[in-house]
């Protein structure tokens, strides 16, 4: 009686066996349900984070040369900004270089030259262009010619710049937005809800 | 025992669901601890590198300060700091609550016309960085491409810029270096040049009368030849240069006459467009002007002559130059004065005068004069004698007595015209008659209502001593 009665404890009848699968199933979805969902979530929170510090550093470098910088100049949609800054460095095929090889990656001493708007602090007698443009995905970072991918991000980062050239100083507004990938339907306001927004003045502006 | 089996069937659900639960949360909480990890790690490197660049600046700023004692207090100018060959140096200075650190080294890379020295300042700030040690978030952007370690050069463990390019950033002494913490070094290099007093035809602090109404103030460039009048003539080439002649007033004690070739600007005035004012007005331009202080840097006065009385001729015993001139220190200045050129070189003189200066000086082309005056100058237009015509080459500086109720003054009469630039805040300076002025003036008090013409010299932009220093350059070593 004990084993008969052992072997009808250890069955399961099909109902049985159909309500418990059936609640496996609604579990098992249940959590793939949710990891797929935490991943996408995981993957969306990751992907704004690391976009924000790619916002915060295209800020950072444009901000530095800003600071630096004798002039800069925008173009018409606003995304390509031109900034001329002193030479500071030696570089291959200076006059000094040329001169003497063992200049080469050291700083410039400063010189001064008088014009008519007052005398001027020079560092060599060219100076040096950063450019800094949006390549596909891409915020590219050119100086004399070398370029730099400082940001690169499939969550459309656009930079924009405005330069503002008063009497005595010069300044530029630069903003930085993205789409973050889990949008609904991509609105504007999603992307205008991701603005940074900077400003840097111009410390060596060359006065006319 | 049927009914004690079920229970346990249904507890085996529960501890599923709970389990599923745990897993879900666990699997959530760790996405969110990574991310927020992740997230605090590379916000604690941003924040060390703008840290860093404020450090930096701030110890530019005690470099500048101690530059501007130069001016306004030599004797305690670069206390504490090394001097090594000409080069100024401060040790490493600990603040704020991120115990940011700066240092700078400091020294004279350039003596301009007038002699005032530009200084070049080099300093570096670093910053802690906190939190992991390791490269942000996003530091691979793709195959070889870095993101934020290329920019915010975060030194680990060893000082990159000393292995890469030596301390001094000249690709010498290079060495590797333990750093005590994660740090980001920001090094930037700042120019101090120096701010001379005649920015302006006439600048006063307390008021301002004249001139008469048939005087003027206007302007011209001794660079481009003689003065003459053309401020009403556009066509003329030197037009452009005929509308400098401003008036700055730190009071609004403001009075006009005559015709004003230039801006006008009060401290609270009620100056009102006219015919008269042939530039802008604005009433809001307060302005700082400290006491003259006796510079420091000249050479030991000659042994003679000590005292000017009847009629003395000097001839130095060298040209001098701008930076050591031929110095002379006077007890008393009642005769007259001539200053001979040493040969055909440019020849400089510098006069320390402790008592009132009654007599006449000439000073003959080529000689650069600057006349230091403890007391009063009372003389006429005709005994200022600059043969140059150049207002640049008769400078006289007025020493602010030390009892800031102590009345100096200078008074100038008729006849005669003369060309000369005179910088003493704290004077009362007092013009009759109506003398035809080439120069410029920093006053206390303006009183000039005969028909004074008054033209100041635009070449005197950058002459005459330093009264201050300002920052010109600003460079950031981004190695």
């Amino acid at each position: 009686m004990k084993l008969k009665n052992s072997h009808r404890i250890n069955g399961f009848t099909l109902s049985e066996s159909l309500v418990s699968l059936s609640l496996s199933s609604i579990v098992l979805a249940a959590a793939v349900a949710s990891s797929v969902s935490l991943q996408k979530s995981f993957n969306a929170v990751d992907n704004y984070f690391a976009t924000e510090m790619q916002q915060v550093r295209i800020i950072d470098y444009l901000n530095r040369d800003v600071n630096r910088g004798l002039s800069v100049t925008t173009s018409a949609d606003l995304q390509t900004v031109t900034v001329t800054v002193p030479n500071y460095i030696i570089q291959p095929g200076d006059p000094e270089a040329v001169a003497d090889p063992s200049l080469i990656g050291t700083p410039r001493a400063p010189t001064v030259a008088y014009t008519p708007s007052g005398p001027q602090v020079n560092y060599g007698a060219s100076t040096s262009t950063v450019v800094y443009s949006i390549s596909n995905t891409s915020i590219l970072r050119t100086e004399n010619g070398a370029v730099t991918t400082i940001a690169s991000s499939t969550d459309q980062l656009v930079p924009q710049t405005t330069d503002v050239e008063l009497a005595n100083t010069e300044y530029a507004n630069a903003s930085v937005t993205f789409m973050p990938i889990l949008t609904t339907a991509g609105s504007p306001a999603e992307r205008t809800g991701t603005s940074l927004y900077a400003t840097a003045y111009l410390r060596n502006k060359r006065r006319s | 025992m049927r009914i004690s089996r079920r229970k346990a069937e249904q507890g085996n659900v529960l501890i599923c669901v709970l389990c599923t639960i745990l897993i879900v949360s666990l699997i959530a909480g760790n996405v969110l601890f990574n991310c927020i990890t992740r997230s605090n790690t590379a916000s604690s490197q941003v924040r060390g590198w703008k840290e860093s660049i404020y450090a930096a600046e701030a110890g530019g700023d005690l470099a500048y300060a101690e530059i501007r004692k130069t001016i306004l207090d030599p004797t305690h100018a670069f206390s504490g700091w090394t001097n090594l060959g000409g080069v100024y140096s401060n040790s490493p200075v600990t603040f704020g609550r991120d115990s940011l650190t700066t240092s700078a080294a400091v020294n004279v890379f350039y003596n301009d016309s007038n002699g005032n020295p530009w200084y070049r300042i080099r300093v570096k700030g670093s910053a802690p960085v906190l939190g992991l040690k390791r490269a942000t978030m996003d530091d691979r952007m793709g195959v070889g491409t870095r993101g934020d370690s290329l920019l915010r050069k975060i030194d680990f463990n060893y000082d990159h810029f000393i292995a890469t390019y030596g301390p001094k950033g000249d690709n010498l002494l290079k060495a590797i270096v333990p750093v005590s913490r994660p740090q980001i070094t920001r090094r930037v290099e700042l120019v101090a040049a120096p701010v001379t007093p005649f920015e302006a035809a006439i600048k006063t602090l307390n008021s301002f009368a004249g001139p008469g109404s048939a005087g003027l103030v206007d302007s011209y460039n001794s660079n481009n030849g003689p003065y003459y009048f053309c401020a009403n003539n556009p066509s003329d080439p030197h037009y452009g240069d005929s509308h400098s002649g401003g008036v700055e007033l730190d009071s609004a004690n403001f009075n006009l006459g005559g015709a004003i070739w230039g801006n006008v600007t009060t401290n609270g005035g009620n100056v009102k467009p006219s015919s008269s004012i042939h530039g802008t007005i604005d009433n809001n331009v307060p302005f700082t002007v400290l006491p003259y202080v006796m510079p420091t840097n000249l050479p030991l006065p000659l042994p003679s002559p000590t005292t000017i009385v009847d009629n003395v001729t000097l001839n130095p015993p060298s040209a001098g130059s701008v930076t050591s001139p031929n110095a002379y220190l006077v007890s008393s200045f009642s005769g007259n004065l001539t200053i001979n050129q040493v040969g055909t070189a440019p020849t400089y003189v510098a006069i320390h005068s402790t008592g009132d200066i009654t007599g006449s000086i000439d000073a003959k082309p080529n000689v650069y004069v600057k006349i230091f005056f403890d007391r009063n100058i009372s003389l006429k237009a005709r005994d200022i004698v600059n043969e140059s015509g150049i207002a640049a080459n008769l400078q006289f500086y007025g020493i602010s007595p030390s009892d800031p109720t102590a009345i100096q003054s200078i008074d100038i009469a008729p006849p005669g015209n003369f060309a000369a630039t005179f910088y003493a805040p704290s004077a009362d300076f007092q013009l009759t008659g109506n003398p035809d002025v080439t120069g410029a003036i920093v006053c206390k008090t303006f009183q000039g209502n005969g028909n004074t013409s008054w033209h100041y010299d635009r070449a005197l932009d950058t002459a005459g001593d330093a009264i201050d220093y300002r920052i010109a350059s600003y460079v950031e070593d981004m190695r």
